[in-house]
């Protein structure tokens, strides 16, 4: 059967491609777009759970605005990425680069390091700070062996170190094989050319490999950006946002103002702000460091 | 294609069911006929409510009551607060602290219990008459409180007897003594000063030392901070030299540091006597109750805080009359009071625990219990405010950490304090 040009199997086709298309259009409104409107009506009101909305212009803004605690967590944000980008992203390359070295048991030694990323954030945690405490195993070996201890998350300037260190170990499996696929993925031909041309190893690493890798470590950097505006159960769990208030970031204090504080206007306005501080700040990284990698 | 229909019919169905979890059915709180009461979620609590429930629907004296305990969500506020936005509150609730009781009052959704038949009856029977001043707000009682833990600090008899200390330490001396001395050996410490980083531990350190160096004065009053005082700095001070001195460590979050002898002594609630009984009986066998330490000792028993919990009746509620005879019932039977204790070890807001006879057994088999007992009727509670996180933030950050970090001296840290605490009570005022 033909309908002018177009035959019925093929109106099917465009049928379950478009109800395919609206069953995602539909989950996006529902449990983002709904949401985030909301989000920003409530940002310009007055709203204790109870009582019916009313608009505030820019009262909350300004309370924002006047909120110490809310840009000390933004503060934290960058001091997290100062410690937290090096390190896991250190890690993830020596993860991939020896992943690539290892015949037998890839799979398993890749999983082993995947636990970490689907275990249970509030039992880790819990075990996390059991082992940093100041008088923990960790420091008791340390006492033990050199006489001194690290207040790993009683520490004002220490915490945040020590909970990057956590989430290193949470993700350096993931953004490891994001890495190793982009790895695995360049021709052995260039090292081999390289080789020949007696390139040193170092200028290997950056000349080729890393450029080569590069849209691998933009998503790693763009998950990286993300989980840092994002961090809620280490710090939670394992220091209460403190010491001095030195880990508390800001999904904690917009947590804290909406359920504790029962100010959801205020918390949701914090939540616009983070969103587009969270977008630029990947906007930009992306400006500076992605680079359109072609091999011809 | 009608399959796929009937299919995505039948999964909306299971996902709408599936979100509606344990709740109870609208039709099961349609029926005014019926008080709905929410307890902690706690096994010793729910054991005593259920047979107490049970009771009062065999008398048949009043309207049948139905218990659950509060859904286990990540807190009891936000099981409540989600249940009132969502319309399906019970009547009655337990579980409910000061500062959130405040909220609510607040937020309009409580009941004045002091207005309800029967209020004046209750106190009276109960001896609560000084203990329910703690609870006042603006002349109103939206809170009755069910038990009052007060903090008293535990100390390890076997240890302070080694180090040649015959007598329980009660005063910052004392404290300043045997650290000198326990400290001295290897990497030990004299006591536990801080007890976390989470806003609510400051009841069980600063607001506790400062209970008993004020002599019960409080801490916010009239919306204004009060502790700018010679007690307030007396315990700052206190913390401070402990501090400097390394006769505490920063964090003991890795053991009890009393199992393990860490420290000789440390800030504990009743609850821990239960706790220590399952997890470390052998520890608690050498455990010492003491009164909370001050700069000097005065007659008269030491005050402390009380971390203690109460009942509320939510306004909406349309059987108002009903459930308030129920709690009623429930509070002014002595006997009912004793089945709270043997359950719960928690003692009971009543101020005649240590005159009573019906508790005479139990405290007589309990010492330790009996200990916080007598300090029941000079536990106060957390001030009636609505921002109770901000204040004991303000006083983590800039007074206890600040201290403990020697960032500031104590008599600057204290001013800060009160500086931040005041402007945030203004802008809440």
């Amino acid at each position: 059967m033909k309908f002018g040009n177009i035959k019925l199997g093929e109106i099917r086709e465009s049928q379950i491609g478009a109800a395919l298309a609206v069953s995602f259009l539909l989950f996006n409104v529902i449990f983002w777009a709904y949401p985030f409107v909301w989000l920003l009506i409530l940002s310009f009101s007055d709203w204790r759970f109870f009582d019916v909305p009313t608009f505030s212009g820019l009262k909350n803004f300004f309370i924002v605005l006047d909120d110490p605690e809310f840009w000390r967590s933004l503060w934290n944000v960058l001091r997290f990425l100062g410690y937290y980008v090096p390190i896991v992203l250190t890690c993830s390359l020596a993860f991939a680069f020896g992943l690539q070295h290892i015949g037998r048991g890839k799979v398993f030694i890749a999983l082993c390091f995947l636990l970490a990323h689907i275990s249970s954030g509030v039992a880790y945690s819990l075990v996390f700070t059991k082992i940093f405490s100041s008088t923990g195993p960790m420091n008791r070996l340390l006492l033990d062996w050199f006489g001194f201890s690290i207040p790993w998350l009683s520490s004002p300037s220490m915490a945040m170190f020590s909970i990057s260190l956590v989430v290193t170990w949470k993700f350096v499996g993931y953004y490891g094989l994001i890495l190793y696929s982009g790895l695995v993925a360049i021709p052995n031909e260039i090292y081999d050319a390289a080789k020949l041309d007696n390139t040193p190893p170092l200028m290997r690493l950056f000349k080729i490999s890393l450029p080569m890798i590069n849209s691998q470590l933009i998503m790693v950097l763009v998950f990286a950006i993300t989980v840092a505006f994002g961090i809620f159960t280490e710090p939670y769990m394992m220091t209460a946002g403190g010491p001095m208030e030195s880990t508390n970031m800001p999904l904690l204090v917009i947590y804290e103002s909406a359920f504790h504080r029962l100010q959801p206007g205020r918390a949701a306005l914090m939540a616009v702000i983070i969103a587009i501080v969270s977008y630029l700040a990947i906007k930009i990284m992306r400006k500076i460091l992605e680079k359109n990698v072609e091999l011809v | 294609m009608r399959n796929i229909i009937e299919m995505m019919l039948a999964g909306a169905f299971l996902l709408i069911s599936g979100c509606s979890g344990s709740d109870p059915t609208p039709e099961e709180f349609s029926d005014d006929k019926i008080i709905r009461l929410w307890v902690a979620p706690d096994e010793s609590q729910e054991a005593f409510w259920k047979i107490v429930v049970e009771r009062w629907n065999k008398r048949g004296s009043g309207i049948q009551v139905k218990f659950k305990t509060i859904p286990a969500v990540e807190s009891s506020e936000k099981a409540i607060l989600t249940a009132l936005v969502a319309g399906n509150a019970p009547d009655l609730s337990t579980n409910i602290f000061s500062g959130f009781a405040a909220q609510l009052a607040g937020l309009g959704q409580l009941q004045d219990l002091s207005v309800m038949d029967g209020y004046k009856e209750l106190v009276l029977v109960r001896h609560m008459e000084s203990i329910m001043q703690g609870w006042d707000q603006g002349g109103k009682k939206y809170v009755f409180p069910l038990y009052s833990n007060p903090t008293l600090i535990w100390w390890r008899g076997d240890i302070l007897q080694k180090l040649g200390i015959n007598k329980i330490p009660q005063t910052y001396d004392d404290v300043y003594e045997l650290s000198k001395q326990y400290a001295a050996s290897d990497h030990k410490f004299g006591m536990q000063i801080m007890t976390g980083l989470n806003w609510y531990d400051r009841w069980y350190d600063y607001i506790s030392f400062y209970y008993a160096a004020s002599n019960g004065v409080p801490y916010i009053n009239d919306g204004k901070a009060f502790y700018d005082n010679d007690a307030g700095l007396s315990v700052l001070t206190f913390m401070d030299t402990i501090y400097k001195n390394g006769w505490t460590a920063l964090d003991f979050e890795s053991d009890d540091p009393l199992t393990t002898g860490l420290v000789v002594g440390a800030v504990r609630g009743p609850w821990s006597v239960s706790f220590f009984k399952r997890m470390y009986p052998d520890t608690l066998k050498k455990i010492i109750v003491g009164p909370m330490i001050r700069k000097h000792k005065t007659d008269g028993k030491a005050y402390t805080f009380a971390d203690s919990k109460g009942l509320v009746l939510f306004k909406h509620s349309k059987v108002k009359a009903e459930a308030f005879a129920f709690i009623s019932w429930v509070l002014s039977n002595d006997e009912l009071s004793l089945l709270w204790l043997e359950k719960t070890n928690l003692p009971p807001a009543r101020g005649d625990l240590m005159e009573n006879a019906i508790f005479k057994t139990f405290y007589e088999a309990n010492p330790l219990a009996k200990q916080y007992a007598i300090y029941v009727d000079v536990a106060i509670p957390s001030a009636f405010i609505e921002s109770t996180i901000d204040v004991q933030k303000i006083m983590g950050f800039e007074m206890v950490e600040s201290v403990k970090f020697g960032t500031k001296p104590p008599e600057t840290a204290l001013a800060d304090a009160v500086r931040r605490t005041n402007k945030l009570l203004k802008v809440a005022h």
